[in-house]
């Protein structure tokens, strides 16, 4: 088991000057600035510009961030803003109205829910994942892999009989289940609804 | 069934995490992480008081050799930073002159030069945009960080 993996516990740790805490922090979330970047759909160039800034602004606020735990929320509305910045700079270059900021924003208001409580979801699940002991690491990472491995491939490479694979998959996923990142996420009431909501 | 994910729901959400995780480069997970460096410095910071291309606005073709040289001027309370742009290197000078070390922060992490005892210092090659300095001297009893450079 890892340390408390919570985010008001990385939080913490990271205003107090654990870089660990820290990199974990940047590890979890950076898929979610990343997915709003690409949303916004801004060059190479201005993705560093917003990454290098939301990151600057976090690093100098951890010790006064109000809610810890709504991290996420603060991180994909700092990411927004910092994304509708540079669009916005670069429409006033092609002299478009403002109308096209006003659907912009808009936008980006209503996505925004959603791309925090799937960051959540996957941050969760890629911690439970971590979590699980090498084999079931291999196991899983195997029958996800793309494109998908035979149960074959998957016997000769782990060494396991093939009949027992799908046991195996059944006890690796329950311990997931069970593990403290998933049960944290119920706890919070974010829950799988069973599908993709974006699907 | 426990949260309500049985086991094709719960492999496929965590194909999905993971594919999320993934299709975030490495340099933009790195600079991330280079942005702890700025955790708890209290440098003083030194705003660029002087441009030389804010100034002459002309174009290039009627400026004269000596003038196409950019410089910067970076003051703080205590001190400044004179810095010329040049061909491979930047070359500056702390005013007033005092020994110490230059950091070199960029995107990518730092480097650090060395500013001798008249305040000079040389950074080659050319850092990559954006970059700040940050100048010290051996007691720490001088700190000092310029905005984010974009040459």
């Amino acid at each position: 088991m890892r340390d408390d993996p919570t985010v008001v516990a990385l939080v913490t740790r990271a205003a107090a000057s654990d870089q660990g805490a820290w990199d974990e922090i940047v590890d979890r979330y950076a898929p979610l600035v990343w997915s709003i970047c690409t949303g916004f759909r801004l060059s190479t160039h201005d993705v560093e510009d917003v990454a290098q800034n939301v990151w600057l602004l976090l690093v100098g606020q951890l010790g006064t961030l109000r809610e810890p735990a709504a991290l996420p929320g603060w991180l994909a509305t700092t990411t927004r803003r910092e994304c509708l910045r540079v669009v916005t700079a670069a429409r006033r270059s092609e002299r478009l109205g403002t109308e096209l900021d006003e659907a912009a924003q808009f936008v980006a208001d209503t996505v925004v829910d959603e791309e925090i409580l799937a960051a959540e979801r996957n941050a969760a699940l890629r911690a439970a994942f971590a979590e699980l002991p090498p084999r079931c690491q291999q196991l899983l990472s195997m029958l996800l892999s793309d494109p998908p491995r035979s149960y074959g491939t998957i016997s000769t490479t782990l060494d396991i009989p093939i009949g027992s694979i799908g046991p195996q998959r059944a006890r690796c996923l329950e311990r997931m289940r069970k593990s403290s990142a998933l049960l944290g996420l119920a706890d919070v009431g974010v829950n799988f609804p069973g599908g993709d909501p974006g699907a | 069934m426990r949260n309500g994910w049985d086991d094709e729901q719960l492999l496929g959400a965590l194909g999905e995490a993971m594919r999320a995780r993934q299709a975030v480069p490495s340099w933009f997970v790195e600079m991330g992480k280079n942005a702890y460096a700025w955790h708890n410095i209290d440098a003083e910071l030194a705003q660029l008081t002087y441009d030389s291309q804010a100034e002459t606005k002309e174009p290039a073709f009627v400026r004269s050799e000596a003038a196409s040289i950019r410089a910067l001027t970076f003051t703080s309370a205590r001190l400044s930073l004179e810095l010329e742009v040049g061909e491979n290197s930047l070359i500056g000078q702390v005013i007033p002159p005092q020994a110490g070390t230059l950091e070199t922060h960029t995107k990518d992490g730092l480097t650090t030069s060395r500013v001798d005892e008249s305040g000079y210092f040389a950074v080659e090659p050319i850092p990559a945009s954006p970059f700040r300095l940050r100048f010290q001297t051996a007691g720490g009893g001088v700190d000092v960080v310029t905005g984010w450079i974009t040459l």
